[in-house]
């Protein structure tokens, strides 16, 4: 009697927890569910100009660092374009133009050293208050002082001058040519002086020991964008509300609160899209992509800038293949004897694109450079000339990561099997990020693969971090412990692009650097992912920029 | 009894210390260095950078150093700053903890609530169809890892059958409760916001259901076994004999020292995973101190990791001393020596 009592109060007890899943069901803005393939075109509609529905992007968030003047990552890229200006944009349209945003017009003095920008007069903060050229100033000045993450911005600033409440001055210690388009940079952001001095900000020389307003910049923020911070949670959402007070020069935001949801992979943030959960899933995957057939979402691959590349540094410690000449001969071989056309495929499922060079497709100067092509034959003669005719083996540890879409796991076991067809041996080693990047410091890494989005629209951040010029990362890290590796020729065209602001001269420059670049084979470029951008049939405006991945003041519904 | 628990109270701090020396020597040995954790990668050349950040973090000073300045604002009740989050350590664990506490209790509870009488039910109809019907599912429920079940069943209910609510504690759209314990089942409760209460009780259904058949499959594989031991034992035979009933014998006589193990098991249950439902807590977006413990030390960050290693190590310390309470309160017979 008793146990049959149990095994009723047990059944019953199942029941109870199925049909409070059931009985609990969504019937709000839940997913439609529907079947049938996949959309390639959004629908049309009229445009909801103020939509109240809160638009949720399912996204693994890098850690986010709300002060602008102290972030680098992606996620900060966004939050801080929709929250922040600079004083220049980036076209639509094109993602090499640069458009009025709070200054109206820039120029330059003859020799490219000052730089006047005027600004428009009509910007105002979120709070109201009218932004300045004091306001520019410290903000800049802040931007450098502090020694954060992007201070570089700054490298070659002498100083900065108001001439009056409209318009800045800032000299340089060389020439330019580039500079506007680093004022275009999310990093660059101008900050409110007053609020933020008021929550513990410094702007002067001794900002990196007295700033104390880094967690205030989590809570709230202090710019002219189109959005203000509401309220962050770290690792779960940071919400955005609309700045009621934005002055333009682009339309008010037409959605009032953006969510950026915290979703780790991309399986999740597809169930959320395709349930109507999520508006924007922005990390899918090409492979996840594929499996979406659900109507109400819309999938498109875009050309990003974003690439993939392998390294590799001369003199290193510790490692097998340490002892290994890694000559010019030996990294053209393994360049050539690389499968480009297949890497794009494994890992993309042709989603991609070939690199010519460290310079993505689509910045000045790559126009007419070479693709990479394999040619095991010249591989095997070059390794011959290099004076491994019978191959060696090497240690490539790498970041065990995944980003934009390519799982370097996978990429490094293509770039194995690639290299074994000229006995090339790779051990690949998967490490975390504070691990390998420890280990590349102290030169104990020969071999490695890292990936690189851009800062700006100017071609000249790739030779600065590249290409083996004095001061680049590259150029320090290329040679491990026999110092930094500079070619005269390489310095002496990265000096000449900085002289001129002739657009056709720039790019012949940048042309002939980039070959440079290819034939001394430091770094490989195995790939530049397109990028998925996959979200609700209803939102219109997606759009892919080059400086801030996603404008969220550009995004809308419509109505059926 | 009072004296008992101010001595395990008292030697709380002592153990807690060890525990932080132990991360920290621990941690200050891994191949690895924390500044690639706070510079991006591509200003790790940046000799101005790193070092200005080295400066910042106190990662310039030796590591004997550094364990004194730890420990000398610990004792003022300061965890440090969290190198990934850039927010106090202490604010960072009482803005994810109560998200664990909320899963976590919710977990225990089904695990309880159905591992219990399920475990009696078994043990009573040994080898009868009940008992192979709740072997076979605590078994199940003990195996498979709950990533994998946290992902098939929100792949069922979520996507398939649409019943089952979008991972996270609450409507993604909505905004959470007035803060008041951080609980979102009672910070909408208190507000007199009812269907958010709902909505938060339905976004802790399967998640909770996830973790707390782990611990279920656990708890009525053992409350069968002790019953079966119990139930052979001669008093409860004499009782029998006395005639009393059936749910008498079982629920007044056998239950209560059978129990004995469970509570154990339910104590340590609770103090794992408020520190490690970190697969639940990543496949249901639940921002707990599982995924916060995990994040942090994947990346190195040091005060987050020692922040989580003495919440958790003095959960644990709780939790044994709520257990050893727990039997004394269980059978009188047990008293505290």
């Amino acid at each position: 009697m008793v146990t049959k009592r149990f095994g009723y109060l047990i059944l019953a007890l199942f029941a109870t927890l199925a049909l409070a899943l059931v009985a609990c069901g969504d019937d709000g803005d839940g997913g439609d569910g529907d079947g049938g393939g996949t959309a390639t075109e959004a629908a049309a509609g009229n445009k909801i100009a103020d939509d109240q529905k809160p638009l949720v992007i399912a996204r693994a968030m890098d850690t986010l660092n709300g002060d602008p003047h102290r972030a680098f990552c992606d996620t900060c890229q966004i939050y801080i374009s929709a929250v922040y200006q600079t004083l220049v944009a980036l076209d639509h349209d094109d993602n090499s133009t640069l458009i009025p945003r709070i200054a109206t017009e820039w120029s330059a003095s003859d020799d490219l050293k000052n730089w006047t920008f005027k600004l428009n007069p009509d910007a105002v903060f979120s709070d109201g208050t009218a932004l300045t050229s004091a306001d520019v100033k410290w903000s800049l000045e802040r931007l450098a002082n502090l020694k954060g993450s992007p201070s570089f911005f700054m490298d070659g600033v002498d100083s900065i001058d108001t001439t009056d409440e409209h318009t800045i001055v800032v000299h340089m210690a060389a020439a330019d040519a580039s500079f506007p388009a680093k004022m275009n940079a999310p990093y660059t952001a101008i900050i409110n002086k007053a609020l933020a001095e008021a929550n513990g900000a410094t702007g002067g020389d001794d900002a990196e020991t007295t700033d104390a307003a880094e967690q205030w910049f989590l809570s709230a923020s202090a710019g002219s964008g189109p959005y203000m911070m509401e309220s962050f949670q770290e690792g779960d959402s940071l919400r955005l509300v609309r700045n009621e007070n934005y002055w333009g020069p682009t339309p008010k935001a037409a959605i009032e609160t953006v969510i950026i949801q915290e979703v780790a992979d991309a399986v999740g943030q597809r169930q959320l899209l395709e349930e109507g959960a999520a508006d924007i899933a922005m990390q899918i995957d090409p492979d996840t992509a594929r499996g979406i057939s659900n109507a109400g979402v819309v999938i498109q691959s875009v050309p990003s800038l974003n690439f993939v590349y392998v390294g590799f540094v001369v003199g290193t410690e510790g490692a097998v293949g340490s002892d290994i000449d890694l000559n010019q001969d030996v990294r053209q071989a393994i360049q050539a004897a690389i499968d480009y056309n297949g890497m794009i495929e494994v890992l993309l499922g042709g989603d991609g694109r070939k690199q010519a060079t460290a310079i993505p497709n689509g910045f000045l100067g790559t126009a007419n450079l070479p693709l990479p092509e394999r040619d095991l034959e010249k591989a095997r003669k070059l390794l011959a000339s290099g004076g491994y005719p019978d191959g060696f083996e090497m240690d490539a540890p790498y970041w065990s990561t995944n980003v934009y879409g390519v799982d370097f796991n996978l990429m490094m076991q293509k770039v194995q099997a690639d290299l074994t067809e000229i006995n090339v041996r790779l051990n690949l080693q998967p490490l975390e990020a504070s691990v390998i990047f420890a280990d590349l410091s102290d030169n104990k890494v020969p071999f490695t693969a890292i990936y690189y989005a851009p800062d700006h629209p100017d071609t000249v951040q790739y030779p600065q971090y590249f290409a083996m010029i004095e001061g680049s990362r590259w150029s320090g890290r290329a040679g491990g412990n026999q110092g930094p590796i500079v070619s005269a020729t390489q310095q002496d065209l990265y000096e000449k692009a900085l002289l001129t602001d002739d657009l056709d001269e720039r790019e012949r420059l940048y042309d002939e650097l980039g070959r440079e670049m290819i034939s001394d084979a430091y770094i490989l470029p195995l790939a530049n992912p397109n990028l998925i951008l996959a979200y609700r049939s209803d939102l219109q405006g997606m759009h892919y920029s080059g400086c801030c991945n996603l404008e969220l003041a550009e995004l809308y519904r419509t109505t059926d | 009894m009072g004296t008992y628990i101010a001595r395990r109270l008292a030697l709380m701090p002592l153990l807690l210390l060890g525990v932080v020396t132990l991360v920290f020597v621990v941690s200050r040995t891994a191949a690895a260095d924390p500044i690639a954790s706070l510079v991006p990668e591509r200003l790790l050349g940046n000799e101005e950078v790193v070092a200005a950040a080295r400066a910042r973090w106190g990662l310039d000073k030796s590591a004997p150093e550094q364990y004194a300045v730890y420990i000398k604002n610990l004792v003022q009740g300061d965890m440090g700053t969290s190198f990934r989050t850039k927010q106090p350590v202490g604010h960072d664990l009482a803005e994810r903890l109560p998200a664990t506490i909320e899963l976590t209790v919710a977990a225990l509870a089904i695990a309880a609530i159905v591992g219990i009488p399920a475990g009696i039910a078994a043990a009573i109809g040994r080898d009868s169809l009940v008992d192979h019907v709740v072997r076979l599912f605590s078994l199940i429920g003990s195996s498979l890892p709950v990533f994998w079940t946290g992902l098939i069943l929100l792949y069922v209910f979520f996507v398939q059958l649409e019943v089952a609510p979008s991972p996270g504690r609450i409507d993604l759209r909505a905004l959470p409760p007035d803060h008041i314990t951080g609980l979102y089942t009672v910070d909408a409760l208190l507000g007199g916001d009812f269907r958010q209460a709902g909505d938060a009780l339905h976004h802790l259904m399967l998640p909770a259901f996830v973790l707390g058949w782990a611990v279920m499959g656990i708890i009525a594989r053992m409350v069968r076994a002790s019953m079966l031991d119990v139930l052979n034992q001669d008093y409860i035979r004499t009782a029998r004999a006395k005639g009393l009933t059936g749910r008498q014998v079982v629920l007044t006589h056998a239950l209560r020292n059978a129990l004995i193990p469970t509570v154990t098991i339910l104590g340590l249950s609770l103090a794992a995973l408020l520190t490690g439902a970190v697969l639940t807590e990543t496949i249901f977006s639940w921002p707990g101190l599982g995924s916060y413990a995990v994040e942090s030390t994947r990346t190195l960050d040091l005060p987050a990791v020692m922040g989580v290693a003495i919440l958790g190590g003095s959960m644990f310390v709780v939790a044994n001393l709520v257990i050893d309470i727990t039997y004394g309160l269980i059978d009188p017979r047990i008293r505290v020596s």
